[in-house]
């Protein structure tokens, strides 16, 4: 390699590195613009209207050390994830039933898809009518709002596993259990997690609405209970407490999916 | 040669089910017979599209047949009802399809002991007979790396030998080597051999190229166009062991890949 050479190298080495820290720079400003923006729309608006960032900041310490803010977060992520677990079961469940019996699958097909446009949200007086003001009707509503991504991702991935693995599979001697196990779940995985992308957060957001109307506990209560009494900046902490909740779920997905889909190779550097 | 007859075809014949408001469907195959001896390397040609895939998928009963029947082992096979197929007949007929139909989420390692792990049978000596194979093949050093990440030949190896792992008395191919550069095809094929001499299967090995059909075979089969039907049959006089790359200056190549050249449509 010539010195000229090595020089270009060098400054493509930079080039690179710079582009890198460029990102980064650009990430932090980004944040930082957006602070200055909330604290100055805050104080144009009022207290009333928008909570001051650093009075959330401090709600949050101070919320933290009571202990009442981490009893209301608890309550909600095991409301979420309750739920969640109950409309995962039942959506990942349903598809691998529905693929032995193809006739009734064609059946139902229409009545299903019929119920994925019934707004969930408006059943939530029913569901209180039906379950009672305890957890029941809040762990309807999330365990409906989980099943319905989670079944129509899992019911496609099934329709979408290559046919010729499966045929390979039988004739090597794998059973249906197997073929099911291995190949089906294996090949779905990638629409699972995507459906688990949108699952999630959605957990979450049933969790805290339906605190809105039902229960004396959890984020959902602790901001309606503080816009009852005219306390935006409690309102705001919920809001922001709720936002990094969703942020680590979904970090937590990230690496979750990268683990489990280690051998994909095109949308290994993909992401949402 | 000992010429018992392990698998026999009668008569198959096959189309595809009719759909509403389209012409009932042309037979695919019509009236089709033929013989596969214990031991033997039998290699079936016909051009594109003379359901070569079609007979080897019911011969893998993996596909229906509407007509006619296969035994295998004197045994008639299941192969009129879709519910009642077996598919590889109890782990006794492999099937080396035209795709590799690698698992892409496993290693060429844990593709290869798959029907082992399948079987439950899955132990030392087994584990030593596909490493010896993946040595074989020259895929040693690649054990831990995806499909993906492994070039076409490479993976026809990988699919070739885990069907060869757990031994099964027939091994059926579907032009195996046919989307390769003529250099790995050819090496391949002498792998092939070279396996097929270290414990002589039953091979029923599906082409369009008839070097490749005289090559590798004991006996060709000819197979006319749509509907498929045996159009001819050739034996192979070169003697065994076989130079593949020099096969076509052999003194009996020329006559024979002319007989079988003139049958070919």
């Amino acid at each position: 390699m010539t010195n000229h050479e090595t020089a270009l190298a060098i400054q493509e080495a930079l080039w690179v590195k710079w582009r890198q820290y460029a990102v980064t720079a650009g990430r932090v400003g980004l944040g930082v613009a957006l602070l200055i923006a909330w604290k100055l729309g805050a104080d144009a608006a009022g207290p009333l209207y928008a909570a001051d960032p650093i009075k959330v900041f401090q709600r949050i310490v101070s919320d933290t050390i009571s202990g009442s803010l981490l009893r209301h977060i608890y309550v909600t992520l095991r409301l979420a994830g309750v739920g969640f677990a109950i409309g995962c079961t039942f959506g990942v469940a349903l598809p691998f039933l529905l693929r032995r019996v193809p006739r009734l699958t064609r059946a139902v097909e229409p009545y299903i898809m019929a119920s994925v446009g019934v707004p969930k949200y408006a059943l939530v007086p029913l569901f209180i009518l039906w379950f009672g003001i305890d957890d029941a009707p809040k762990l309807w509503l999330v365990g409906l709002l989980v099943f319905y991504p989670i079944f129509i991702a899992v019911f496609a991935g099934i329709r979408n596993v290559d046919r010729g693995l499966i045929s390979m599979a039988r004739v090597v001697g794998a059973s249906e259990a197997m073929i099911s196990r291995e190949v089906i779940w294996n090949a779905l995985l990638p629409f699972f997690f995507t459906a688990l992308k949108i699952a999630l957060p959605r957990a979450l957001s049933a969790a805290i609405i339906g605190e809105f109307l039902v229960g004396n506990e959890g984020l959902g209560y602790m901001i309606e209970y503080s816009r009852q009494n005219v306390d935006t900046t409690g309102v705001f902490t919920g809001i922001v407490v709720a936002t990094v909740l969703v942020l680590v779920i979904n970090a937590a997905l990230v690496r979750l999916d990268r683990h489990f889909n280690a051998w994909r190779p095109i949308d290994r550097d993909m992401e949402l | 040669m000992a010429t018992e007859a392990l698998l026999e075809v009668r008569g198959l014949s096959k189309r595809f089910g009719d759909r509403v408001g389209r012409d009932p469907s042309p037979w695919v195959i019509q009236d089709l017979s033929f013989v596969v001896n214990e031991g033997e390397f039998l290699t079936i040609i016909g051009p594109s599209g003379s359901g070569k895939t079609t007979l080897l998928n019911m011969l893998a009963q993996i596909d229906t047949a509407s007509g006619g029947e296969i035994r295998f082992q004197s045994q008639v096979a299941p192969i009129r009802d879709p519910k009642s197929l077996k598919p590889g007949l109890a782990c006794k007929i492999g099937y080396v399809t035209q795709e590799d139909n690698l698992l892409p989420w496993r290693t060429t390692l844990q593709n290869v002991l798959f029907p082992l792990t399948v079987q439950r049978r899955l132990n030392d000596e087994t584990r030593a007979r596909a490493q010896m194979l993946i040595h074989a093949v020259g895929l040693a050093g690649f054990e831990q790396h995806y499909p993906h990440e492994l070039s076409g030949g490479m993976r026809k190896r990988a699919s070739l030998i885990r069907t060869l792992v757990y031994d099964p008395p027939v091994i059926l191919m579907d032009e195996p080597f046919g989307a390769l550069d003529a250099q790995t095809r050819t090496q391949l094929q002498e792998d092939l051999l070279r396996l097929w001499n270290l414990g002589r299967k039953t091979i029923v090995f599906v082409t369009h190229d008839i070097a490749e059909a005289i090559a590798l075979g004991d006996r060709t089969l000819v197979l006319s166009r749509s509907p498929a039907s045996i159009a001819g049959e050739h034996c192979n006089p070169i003697p065994r062991p076989r130079d593949i790359r020099g096969i076509m200056i052999h003194p009996e190549f020329g006559a024979l890949y002319h007989r079988i050249r003139v049958q070919v449509q």
